[in-house]
């Protein structure tokens, strides 16, 4: 399904990959963390080859993939849970992330009382929660309305950028693409290959997204991207 | 719509009315109403089936003889009461059913989330447990009653053999009903398979588990009650047999009563356990 792509990430760098609708991006995930071995090529982490999931990973689907019979905080705390840190410093840490994303006194809210937005949130901590070095999002947002998407967008650029992580950010949404990232992939059809590579480089802050959209420059970038996605 | 107003003023020591009066919204206090009515409709269906029994036994031309008559059947459970036997039967019947009910459930369950672990065991055990589950239980009683003997144990084997596949099939399919992103994400979060099964696996089937509990509740029931009817000194099945030997309808119909009390009991207990459980499920409020 995945012809010859190859690509890097950087430290501190947020990267996304567009492309048009299966052409195995999610795929190129589940082979970047490791889910899948790969049939031929390989995945270098930190210069070696990946043998099975990486210890530092965090990974993000559009389903937020709460589990119903655990709290906010509690869903949080689940990938502390698996490394067997303590219970109040597991809880300490979910709860300073909840508030840090506007949800502290949603914190024991069950998710099934929670919005689409709140609940994507709560995943994004869980994501954050074990202190990962890499982030790999298959379009977490996309199922979020406009408000919520350039909200969450903010808050994880500022999570992301405050603390230097790095994001692999797989997506349909050409603007998000742009506003979000230092660099943009362009992946073909089927066998999908690197189409071009796009450094995004727009002056001011580039956690307001609102902001990023009104340079005249993200019109640009977004039209250019538009057209080598080859949407047919 | 001020509800109270429609109503009789209710008595002022009445548990009804203090229930009734109680403070909420609005809307809870139309549900509240709507409970009663349902209530008041299952009470009036339930004295006019039993009325026109009672009425056409009474020489309106049904033999009582034949079909028992609600004013007998009372009796005869004051009877049972009086001299005390409903509780030795209900005691005896209702502990094969719990005993049966627990052990087969543990069994059932354990074996079911244990396949989990192994996808090629549980296609080698798939035929057996099809066939295992495939026999009908009442054909199981007469071995039952040779291995085990006349006593608890054989009542308590045919409820445990009621339950056992049942919950083996329910365990399993719940949890290969995990939504394998999730498994994917516990393992993207570090987690072994130990604690995939712990984390995830155990608590998402428990929805399912709990579903076939209610289900099995009936099933020890039956289980239980078969074994009495092959060989039994005691117990609701016991009775319910030698009654119906001595043509005693009336009697059969109040031990049936019993039994039905009794099974009612049981899965009650089991939706408190389940709701207490199961916080997370609203909906089983």
């Amino acid at each position: 399904m995945i012809g010859s792509v190859s690509f890097d990430l950087g430290e501190g760098e947020i990267v996304s990959i567009v492309g048009p609708s299966g052409c195995g991006k999610t795929t190129l995930l589940n082979l970047i963390c490791g889910l899948l071995p790969p049939t031929a090529g390989s995945v270098l982490w930190h210069g070696r080859e990946l043998t099975g999931v990486p210890p530092r990973v965090g990974y993000m689907l559009q389903k937020d993939l709460l589990l119903p019979w655990r709290t906010a905080v509690q869903n949080v705390t689940l990938g502390l849970q698996v490394r067997q840190v303590g219970g109040r410093e597991r809880l300490a840490t979910a709860q300073s992330l909840l508030d840090r994303l506007g949800l502290g006194e949603f914190a024991d809210y069950y998710p099934s009382a929670l919005s689409g937005g709140m609940r994507q949130r709560v995943a994004l901590a869980r994501t954050l929660a074990s202190d990962p070095e890499v982030l790999l999002f298959d379009e977490p947002f996309s199922a979020l309305d406009f408000q919520t998407k350039i909200l969450i967008e903010r808050d994880t650029a500022r999570l992301v950028r405050g603390e230097r992580r790095s994001l692999l950010l797989i997506t349909h949404d050409v603007e998000e693409a742009v506003s979000l990232s230092d660099r943009v992939i362009v992946l073909s059809h089927r066998p999908c290959t690197v189409v071009s590579q796009h450094h995004i480089d727009l002056p001011g802050d580039r956690t307001d997204m609102m902001a990023m959209r009104e340079q005249p420059e993200f019109a640009r970038y977004v039209r250019k991207i538009w057209t080598e996605l080859d949407i047919r | 719509m001020t509800l109270p107003a429609t109503l009789p003023a209710p008595s002022r020591t009445s548990r009804l009315a203090r229930w009734w009066s109680r403070p909420g919204t609005e809307r809870q206090r139309i549900g509240r109403r709507s409970m009663l009515q349902v209530a008041l409709c299952q009470l009036v269906l339930l004295g006019i089936v039993l009325g026109l029994w009672e009425w056409g036994t009474q020489g309106a031309g049904v033999n009582a003889f034949l079909f028992g008559s609600p004013s007998v059947i009372a009796a005869q459970l004051m009877a049972m009461f009086s001299d005390g036997s409903v509780w030795v039967d209900a005691r005896v019947t209702g502990l094969e059913t719990l005993g049966g009910f627990v052990l087969g459930n543990l069994l059932g369950t354990a074996l079911g989330l244990s396949l989990w672990f192994s996808r090629f065991l549980s296609r080698v055990v798939q035929p057996f447990v099809l066939a295992l589950g495939s026999v009908p239980i009442v054909a199981l009683a007469p071995i039952a009653i040779i291995w085990f003997g006349t006593g608890f144990a054989s009542k308590l084997a045919m409820a445990t053999l009621s339950v056992v596949v049942v919950a083996l099939v329910v365990a399993y399919k719940g949890a290969l009903g995990v939504d394998p992103d999730q498994i994917n994400l516990m393992r993207s979060l570090g987690a072994n398979r130990w604690q995939i099964f712990r984390l995830l696996v155990l608590p998402a089937s428990l929805t399912d588990i709990f579903a076939g509990l209610k289900l099995t509740v009936g099933f020890a029931l039956v289980g239980a009650i078969v074994g009495e009817f092959m060989s039994s000194s005691e117990g609701l099945g016991h009775a319910i047999f030698k009654a119906g030997s001595l043509y005693a309808i009336s009697k059969v119909f109040a031990a049936l009563t019993v039994t039905v009390v009794l099974a009612l009991v049981l899965s009650a207990v089991v939706s408190r356990v389940e709701r207490a459980l199961l916080p997370w499920r609203h909906d089983l409020n």
